[in-house]
């Protein structure tokens, strides 16, 4: 009796650690940058403070799949003091929404026998208090061991999600925004961190 | 047990371990390292406020103000007939928490030289409040009458910026400041010690009206205490701010020393200034 509990227990076991799950790599010089480009002039807000983690199961990347990333908006640096107050407090109101996230999942995964592979992703979007269902691309590098890259670039509309464009600011605010993501995940999966 | 039974629930079990447990990622714990920020200017009206710049930013400075009071009326159209006291200024911020600001007046043609660093924060007192110090040497290179000796061309001054803000609307400074030689056309040297305060209020993201009083407390007092009221227009790069004192001085070593003019007998002055960011 005891032996089939043990052989059960070990297979509740292996199912548990099927999936593969990867965490967002602190200080490995994620970046990630949200761009205006509007007719008299560009300039962009940058911040490294991206967290989250993406998770499969199996080998098609799809099965239960989940992933979740969240940017801190409160550290966004566009280069003067002045206006990254302005964006803090009168325009993404971080007080009350400090981040901005993605929850979803893995729809289709274009595979490739070795280097990047695009993944195709759905879900919400959630900026200022407003959240938004959209698909989102991005490619995912495997680059070591236990490691991996992942870019993805995608536009949000500012009105979408109940952000006022400054009618006075130094530089003009452009109605879409563009958000360039470049940033590192390692795996957590057990049988990899022993190696 | 049953086999039948153990399984089902070592099947229930790896679900629910799943169901669970299958993700670890954990949130973080959100960490303010912002820096405490109350007043939006770097400047009230001629008090400093605690505020710094960011690294790396230029802030340049022209501020007026207008020698006839408006008492006089449309004579001279209220002040703007001149003559004019005016101030050019432009400051650098060597790290978050030091601003370095070289500055000139046109009265005897004084040239002055700041430094104001950021030193203390508390975020999580009853209100908040924020610290900065201020310092300064000043000297006067044309000045219009004869002079004892070269050395009285030069002044210093000091001030300590309490600041603190009330709701995210209504903020309060109190700058107790020191100015040494505040009159150079005297023979003996004067110090002056005043207690400077300084009220902000927010309309919205873009007006806010202000108020400043400067009270001499010990030492050398000019003619009257000085008192400034006005609004400030904030945009994306710019303060601008229009206001009535009887103080036309404007630079720190020539404003600390008082108003050669009487508020309480209405005698008011025009006066503006104007900063802009620039990132180069």
């Amino acid at each position: 009796m005891r032996k089939i509990l043990f052989v059960c227990l070990l297979i509740s076991v292996e199912f548990f650690s099927q999936g593969t799950e990867l965490h967002v790599k602190q200080g490995s010089k994620n970046h990630v940058e949200f761009i205006s480009d509007a007719p008299f002039g560009k300039f962009s807000g940058v911040t490294e403070n991206i967290d989250g983690y993406m998770y499969w199961e199996g080998n098609n990347y799809t099965t239960n799949s989940s992933l979740y990333f969240e940017v801190d908006l409160k550290t966004l640096d566009t280069g003067i003091g002045l206006r990254n107050r302005h964006m803090r407090d009168n325009y993404l109101q971080t007080d009350k929404f400090p981040d901005a996230s993605f929850k979803g999942k893995i729809t289709n995964v274009t595979p490739a026998a070795q280097g990047p592979f695009k993944v195709d992703a759905d879900g919400e979007m959630f900026i200022h208090g407003v959240t938004k269902y959209i698909k989102i691309s991005g490619v995912l590098t495997k680059s070591g061991n236990s490691d991996y890259n992942l870019k993805t670039n995608f536009s949000i509309k500012l009105s979408s999600y109940n952000i006022d464009i400054p009618s006075i600011m130094m530089v003009k605010l452009s109605e879409v925004i563009e958000l360039q993501l470049n940033f590192n995940l390692f795996s957590v999966n057990k049988a990899e961190g022993k190696k | 047990m049953k086999l039948r039974s153990i399984i089902v629930l070592t099947f229930l079990f790896s679900l629910a371990i799943q169901g669970m447990a299958q993700i670890s990622w954990k949130k973080q714990e959100a960490v303010d390292n912002l820096p405490l920020q109350l007043f939006h200017s770097p400047q009230s009206i001629n008090l400093p406020t605690a505020e710094t710049l960011q690294k790396g930013d230029f802030e340049f400075e022209i501020s007026h103000r207008f020698l006839p009071s408006i008492k006089d009326g449309s004579k001279n159209l209220y002040g703007f007939d001149g003559p004019v006291n005016m101030r050019l200024a432009l400051g650098y911020a060597v790290t978050d928490d030091l601003v370095l600001t070289l500055g000139r007046s046109n009265v005897d043609d004084n040239f002055d030289l700041r430094g104001k660093y950021r030193l203390l924060q508390f975020k999580e007192t009853f209100l908040p409040l924020l610290v900065g110090v201020q310092f300064g040497i000043a000297k006067n290179t044309q000045p219009i009458r004869q002079i004892a000796s070269s050395g009285r061309a030069y002044q210093y001054f000091g001030q300590i910026i309490f600041n603190t803000m009330i709701d995210k609307k209504l903020g309060i400074g109190l700058v107790p400041s020191y100015l040494y030689n505040s009159n150079i056309y005297r023979a003996d040297v004067q110090n002056s010690f005043t207690l400077g305060m300084n009220l902000q209020y927010y309309i919205s993201n873009m007006v806010s009206v202000l108020a400043e009083f400067n009270p001499t407390v010990n030492g050398y007092l000019n003619r009257f205490n000085s008192a400034a009221f006005g609004f400030e227009l904030e945009t994306g790069g710019h303060f601008f701010k229009i206001i009535l004192t009887n103080n036309a001085k404007l630079n720190p070593a020539q404003f600390l020393s008082g108003a050669d003019k009487d508020f309480g007998n209405g005698e008011w002055r025009l006066g503006f200034n104007i900063t802009r960011l620039l990132k180069f």
